[in-house]
């Protein structure tokens, strides 16, 4: 939806910046920007209702409830309410259309002490930002929606929207509205709102004692206002057909008078049953107004903020384990490039051996180490495969090249990684878990470990990946034994230290004695 | 290790994550995203640490929702970011455009993968590069910073902080999915070293509220362009801002003259200050016939190829766009000036390939080594494309026996 440049001659309004349209004699003037006035609206439209009783309200909160209203941020989304932010001398955003609550989100989350209220049409906050409204009425965070509901998109011309009633007419619907319209109320409690009302701009007094209350709910509040659209909305329907349209504040009366006639104040009604209803021509014939909402629910920013002790914790205990990493002096020889494939399935700990190896050649051995993993939405129990490649010199292309060793837990993974290493390359495996076909390539230096075995008689079957790793250290001796011991250390739940430690010095001691007899 | 929730000293970690701890010693302590491959490992890091350290993080319910909370977060005084990968970007699209028009600063990190659409969730792309540019409607400029390891994406996600605090405006960090997936060490210095750059701001009481302008003009030409001090919410100035075109009080200002001051004003803050802004890798660049021009990951991919080639006797050069926007313009032409050709490696059909041509002005052939998504590119092929802009072409049957001399 566009804003209309054309929109103050359609509306017959003449600005004219030079006049003082605010005197400062009416208390109210001081919650206006009245450098902005006259406003765009037309005559008749009920926006204007909106925006002095919402002001009254505020000015009862500073004098009653000893607001500081400095501490209070209007935001609103695009349309002829989402002017409100333009002409209130509060902290005001016009933010784009539908993402006023979102934005109110952001300011309330990050600075706890402001009072936020989001003040926007029912196109705004029910049609492009519906999604917005229903996960902030879930969340129960602090702030308060106000939505004005003209019943179509008035700024644009007067587009059917969701919330024009079946049956009426519209610009885009002149045969009459064939889709449903939202109940307002009932979708905000649905969503989870802690406060929920409506009314009507003819109920001004009632509609303000609201507002205060709703303002002061902690916890997601939502206000659903129904104000008359005197020139488009009025033109196509019961209350303002016929008239002329010159005279839009005659419309915006009939609407008003129409809305003393099927008004009806009936709190605490289940907001399920508080639909406007229609007849068969799509005529309003029942406006329920009053409060049908309001109850105690634990509000969101203080949800997150309880977590915060928790999470303090946890920081202290991850920076002690950081803290009592040793130094080592790391190695000093040079090392060839060292391209090293991981393959096996998922569980087997593929992905932390990888890891592990390249966490001992940097932060312990002081060498350079880039981990790369074959990522993908694979099952427990499907393929897995990751890359690490330990270098003494900067690592520019971070994948394999020709892998010249290869750690492979499964039969899969053989058949996928032999392939690949380079001539003579090492490949390690787990001897329990592949068997090594006749056509096997006699160029690698192969070596078998049975390493889920002696985890399991270790009694941790899941430490199989230490023992191939130890296995690894001493065969291909890219990384020191000291920084893969202590790098294992750091990456293993303390309960399986041990374990890990003790299969992992099984695989070296291993790796040492193969090694030395090839 | 600092006592204040900082992570500091050298770390085998996850470039996602890196982006996370830049982000968090920089100073942001608000973080709106949706979960997204490969982008999520920084949410997840994010919804971790920001508890820690009096931070907030939240899931919002879609990427729309996302951008604009980390704009409500900034000008409620909070230094904020989000992250998220192609489809995200573009969602994200619409709001970047209401944070560059309010002059918000923000920072968002864009973990590209494979599109256009759903594409390749879990695999590399750098083919959101004229998106960050262009990607929201509108004139505007933009800055957007390319890094090519875990190391740079925290490095440059601190620099993104200072640039976007500096010039009020979001600033994007244009990273990949191999970079963001991929695990390197990384070293966090201690908090005392590293340069942070505040907005400027008002605070209550520093001036009249009256005669505050949240976006005054403070140099008549605009030649040097202005970044004006904002106020944030809850401090008694009662300012307003808006997505419409505005005057200097934020106020609605529906001219042809208010659209001239107000975008000339976006994109002059940052015009003037290119060179500062402007961040080059350079090698070989005096003797060079062949200038290789690269960013990210495949920047990376290209080095080795350099090398062989130079070892092969072409003169070819690296320059590696560590800025990718605004665009080093300048540079590009005078280097067009003195050399045979540009090859520009990138996994893309060729999206910076055209800017260097813009910019090479037919003064120098451009050459594009594209790859589009899935993978990094091969280093033998950028090789290929080197000897081809050489006239080398008898080279590339020897390369296959240096391709394994790397190791």
């Amino acid at each position: 939806m566009a804003e209309s440049d054309t929109w103050l001659e359609h509306c017959g309004h003449e600005p004219d910046p030079q006049s003082d349209w605010v005197t400062g004699l009416h208390p109210m003037d001081v919650l206006l920007r009245g450098e902005r006035l006259p406003h765009i609206w037309c005559q008749g439209c009920g926006l204007g209702t909106a925006l002095t009783t919402f002001i009254g309200a505020l000015q009862w909160l500073e004098m009653n409830q000893n607001w500081d209203l400095d501490k209070v941020s209007v935001v609103s989304g695009i349309g002829c309410t989402g002017r409100i932010a333009g002409y209130i001398r509060l902290d005001s955003f016009h933010t784009t259309h539908g993402r006023a609550i979102p934005f109110a989100t952001g300011l309330k989350l990050a600075n706890g002490e402001l009072k936020v209220v989001v003040i926007s049409g029912d196109g705004d906050i029910a049609g492009i930002g519906g999604n917005h409204f229903i996960h902030a009425a879930r969340r129960n965070l602090d702030i308060t929606v106000i939505c004005v509901n003209n019943f179509n998109y008035g700024m644009t011309g007067g587009q059917a929207g969701p919330t024009t009633p079946h049956g009426a007419r519209a610009v885009t619907t002149q045969y009459g509205n064939f889709e449903h319209p939202f109940n307002l109320p009932y979708l905000a409690a649905a969503g989870g709102a802690s406060f929920v009302a409506r009314w009507t701009v003819l109920h001004a007094r009632r509609l303000e004692w609201t507002l205060r209350e709703a303002m002061m709910h902690p916890g997601f509040s939502f206000v659903e206002i129904i104000a008359p659209c005197s020139t488009s909305y009025a033109r196509w329907n019961l209350e303002g057909r016929g008239l002329d349209p010159q005279k839009l504040g005659r419309r915006g009366l009939e609407v008003m008078k129409h809305y003393q006639q099927v008004g009806k104040i009936a709190h605490d009604t289940h907001p399920k049953d508080a639909a406007v209803k229609v007849n068969e021509k799509g005529e309003i014939n029942a406006i329920i107004e009053g409060i049908f909402l309001n109850e105690p629910k634990p509000e969101f920013r203080a949800a997150i903020e309880n977590q915060a002790q928790v999470a303090k914790e946890r920081w202290s205990a991850a920076k002690k384990a950081l803290d009592r990493r040793p130094k080592l002096s790391g190695r000093t020889d040079f090392i060839d490039r060292t391209d090293v494939q991981l393959g096996g399935f998922g569980g087997q700990g593929i992905m932390s051996a990888g890891r592990i190896i390249g966490q001992a050649a940097t932060i312990y051995d002081k060498i350079e180490a880039c981990f790369t993993q074959s990522y993908g939405p694979e099952a427990r129990g499907g393929a897995a495969g990751s890359q690490v490649v330990v270098a003494v010199e900067p690592i520019h292309h971070p994948h394999l090249i020709a892998p010249s060793s290869a750690i492979i837990m499964s039969q899969e993974a053989y058949a996928k990684y032999a392939p690949n290493l380079t001539a003579d390359g090492i490949l390690l495996i787990d001897d329990g878990l592949v068997t090594l076909p006749e056509d096997h390539r006699r160029d690698l230096k192969t070596y078998g470990i049975a390493a889920t075995q002696i985890a399991e008689e270790f009694g941790n079957s899941r430490a199989a990946n230490s023992a191939m790793l130890g296995f690894w250290a001493a065969i291909v001796g890219a990384v020191s034994q000291e920084a893969m011991r202590q790098s294992l250390a750091d990456s293993v739940p303390p309960k399986t230290l041990e374990v890990n430690l003790s299969v992992f010095d099984v695989g070296f001691e291993k790796g040492l004695a193969l090694k030395k007899d090839a | 290790m600092s006592d204040q929730g900082l992570l500091t000293g050298e770390h085998f970690l996850l470039g996602d994550y890196a982006a996370a701890e830049g982000a968090i010693l920089a100073g942001c302590r608000f973080f709106a995203g949706y979960p997204i491959t490969p982008a999520t490992e920084i949410a997840e890091r994010m919804s971790i640490r920001l508890p820690q350290i009096d931070g907030i993080y939240i899931q919002m319910e879609d990427e729309l929702a996302s951008m604009n909370a980390v704009l409500g977060a900034s000008w409620a005084g909070v230094k904020s970011m989000t992250a998220t990968s192609g489809p995200g970007f573009s969602l994200m699209m619409e709001n970047l455009g209401l944070g560059i028009m309010l002059e918000t600063p923000c920072v968002l990190v864009d973990v590209q993968r494979g599109g256009p659409s759903t594409g390749l969730p879990t695999l590399v792309g750098q083919q959101d590069m004229m998106q960050a540019r262009w990607g929201t409607h509108g004139d505007y400029e933009i800055i957007a910073l390319c890094p090519s390891s875990p190391q740079e994406l925290f490095d440059l996600t601190i620099r993104a902080f200072n640039l976007s605090e500096k010039f009020r405006t979001p600033v994007l960090v244009m990273t990949d999915a191999e970079v963001g997936h991929m695990t390197e060490r990384v070293v966090i210095p201690q908090p005392e070293e590293i340069e942070i750059i505040n907005r400027p701001q008002v605070r209550k009481g520093d001036m009249e509220p009256d005669h505050f302008r949240i976006y005054q003009d403070t140099d008549s030409d605009g030649a040097a362009g202005t970044v004006s001090p904002m106020a944030i919410a809850g401090e008694g100035y009662r300012f307003h801002i808006t997505g419409l075109t505005h005057d200097e009080l934020g106020y609605p200002a529906m001219t042809a003259e208010a659209s001239e001051w107000n975008i000339k004003r976006l994109v002059k803050k940052i015009r003037a200050h290119r060179d500062e802004i402007i961040q080059l890798e350079e090698r070989y660049l005096d003797d060079a016939e062949i200038v290789v021009v690269s960013y990210g990951i495949s920047a990376r991919t290209s080095e080795w190829p350099i090398e062989q080639a130079r070892k092969a006797g072409i003169r070819v050069g690296y320059l590696r766009l560590i800025t990718i926007w605004p665009f080093p313009e300048k540079r590009i032409f005078e280097l067009a000036k003195g050399i045979r050709a540009f090859v520009v490696p990138e996994i893309n059909m060729g999206q910076i390939c055209l800017e260097v041509e813009r910019c090479a002005a037919g003064q120098a052939q451009v050459l594009g080594v594209h790859r589009l998504g899935g993978d990094i590119l091969e280093p033998q092929q950028v090789l290929g494309a080197i000897c081809k802009a050489a006239g080398r072409s008898d080279l590339l049957q020897t390369d296959l026996q240096n391709r394994q001399t790397e190791r």
